[in-house]
């Protein structure tokens, strides 16, 4: 009974309520729009923008200095937890059963035990330190506590279930993901596709200046 | 004529039961025959496969057979050294870690009751000293995470079987069970991550000095009432990291043995290596259990320097004095209500040393 609402009404609502939340978020973000910059412009601010999407991805010296342990953590948080959800074999045939119909190259197993190892020392240093430094302590919000436990949550789950023997533990990862999957579009988790956004806006008001930001 | 069925019957059903008969009579008859041996091929067949039936000498006729399968030892079916092991495991290794874990939590409890919390001489004051950086407490927190997620997993295959099963049943212990051992096997690379940055971070400030003997001989203020000087790090706390990266590498590396049988390891080496990374878990387990309760509700004062990073400037006189007054000297004392400065790594770690 409870088998069958996870792996079937409740996995359509949540995947439903994902997909609308994101779309919804995101058409609100662009419905906000921009105050009209009625300066010429000296440079095109869509190349501006591209320009600082890109170029965010590699941090300033001070950043890159003052704060290592962010950067590699993060770093290693968010290239595991990709490697994990795409490109796992047990995904992969998910997603081509249940999404896109297709599947496509997964990693062998050794390399998906890498990607754990090093998305969960990530995570776990990222949140250490969201909770050790004063400042990021300070900023913090219960919504950031809340999405890095799911986050946690559901990785670990995954992970416990990997020898694939115990139905019961699958579904409960099953349910995490769900979960995660409603609370997602409501939470600061959402940067996963406002990060876009959010540096292609400072890159195009930039660049009409004439900034390389 | 009238033929009797019954009797029909009942000639060739006698005849039968006589010839079976025969050969139990014709054995235990006196014979001048001489009994010819038969070879038993499955008696050769069970020889070859359990070489431990046989004694040592001629054990070592059979080293191992044939087999399409490449691998180390793969031509050997049953493992000679695999009962042996077993048997340690269940008739030693288990319940002598369980004595010794509870053991280690008994003694804390009667300590706790006899000694009390140790609580800092003059109460606290209004004073506080920079002890950890961010990064030193996150990487402490990254193993104490590691280490309990690791330490409850292990338990959970160490005495599942004996403690939870009969409670739990098997449908919900088997999948205790199964998620213990990939959590187990997924978290363990990760204590050996741990090891090496808390090994880096902290090695030069744990190296034996002048002093720590005598510490350790006055029971380190804790067992008693006398004011005992110490550096930045004490005898015991010494003790526990070399303890921790020796015990814990022991247990990482032999953890690494079992986890990649890919490096020409046999099966008596990776028993070996169970049997090391049992006991050195339960061993080191009992000593973090007293590091945990001296760290929280052990002692007045320990916690702060690991989760804000400061501790109480009585606490440093009480427990570090030596390296209390070098913070005096160098004005490194600030009062409390002093905003918590952001410090990404120890200003001068090396100066702590002296």
């Amino acid at each position: 009974m409870i088998a069958q609402l996870i792996e079937g009404p409740l996995w359509y609502f949540s995947l439903t309520v994902f997909v609308l939340g994101v779309l919804w978020r995101l058409f609100m973000i662009l419905r906000a729009g921009a105050k009209k910059d009625l300066a010429v412009p000296r440079d095109g601010g869509g190349a501006g923008a591209l320009r600082a999407i890109f170029s965010r991805f590699v941090p300033e010296r001070t950043v890159r200095r003052h704060g290592k342990v962010q950067l590699i953590a993060g770093y290693m948080f968010h290239l595991g937890l990709f490697a994990l959800l795409f490109l796992a074999r047990p995904h992969v045939d998910f997603f081509a059963e249940r999404i896109t119909g297709i599947g496509w190259w997964s990693m062998p197993h050794w390399a998906f035990i890498v990607a754990a190892e090093v998305a969960f020392a990530g995570l776990i240093m990222l949140w250490l330190y969201r909770l050790l430094n004063p400042v990021t302590r300070l900023l913090s919000s219960a919504d950031d506590y809340v999405g890095t436990v799911l986050v946690f949550l559901v990785m670990l789950s995954g992970c416990l279930a990997l020898a694939q023997s115990v139905e019961a533990l699958r579904l409960i990862h099953l349910l995490l993901a769900e979960l995660l999957l409603i609370y997602f579009p409501f939470s600061s988790l959402m940067h996963a596709f406002t990060f876009a956004f959010s540096r292609g806006y400072t890159g195009a008001t930039m660049g009409r200046k004439g900034i390389r930001a | 004529m009238l033929i009797n069925h019954r009797r029909v019957l009942q000639f060739p059903a006698l005849l039968f039961l006589i010839l079976i008969a025969f050969p139990v009579f014709a054995e235990n008859a006196p014979s001048s025959y001489k009994p010819v041996t038969v070879p038993n091929p499955a008696t050769d067949l069970w020889r070859a496969v359990n070489p431990q039936q046989l004694p040592p000498a001629e054990a070592a006729m059979f080293p191992g057979g044939d087999s399409q399968v490449q691998g180390v030892q793969s031509g050997v079916l049953i493992n000679q050294l695999g009962q042996r092991w077993r048997h340690f495991r269940m008739g030693q290794l288990l319940p002598t870690g369980s004595y010794l874990l509870a053991g280690a939590m008994l003694a804390i409890l009667l300590f706790y009751l006899i000694r009390g919390k140790v609580l800092i001489r003059d109460g606290e004051s209004d004073k506080k000293i920079e002890r950890y950086s961010i990064y030193e407490r996150l990487i402490h927190w990254f193993m104490a995470i590691v280490f309990l997620f690791l330490g409850f997993s292990g338990l959970i295959l160490l005495f599942g079987r004996s403690l939870l099963l009969p409670w739990m049943g098997p449908e919900l212990f088997s999948a205790l069970a199964s998620a213990a051992k990939e959590g187990h096997n997924l978290f363990g690379p990760l204590f050996l991550l741990a090891l090496v940055l808390v090994f880096l971070k902290f090695v030069i400030r744990n190296i034996y000095q002048k002093g720590d003997l005598t510490w350790l001989l006055k029971g380190g203020g804790i067992i008693g009432k006398q004011d005992v000087p110490s550096n930045f790090f004490n005898m015991g706390e010494k003790t526990l990291f070399w303890l921790l990266i020796i015990v814990g590498g022991l247990i990482a590396i032999s953890g690494v043995v079992l986890l990649f049988p890919v490096f020409g390891q046999g099966r008596d080496i990776m028993e070996l290596s169970h049997v090391v990374h049992g006991i050195a878990a339960v061993v080191m387990l009992s000593v973090i259990i007293g590091h945990i309760y001296i760290g929280t509700i052990g002692m007045q004062g320990a916690t702060e320097g690991m989760t804000s990073g400061y501790c109480d400037l009585n606490w440093a006189k009480d427990h570090h004095s030596w390296w209390a007054q070098r913070c005096i000297d160098e004005g490194k004392v600030m009062p409390k209500q002093q905003g918590a400065a952001v410090h990404h790594d120890n200003p001068a770690p090396a100066e702590a040393e002296k």
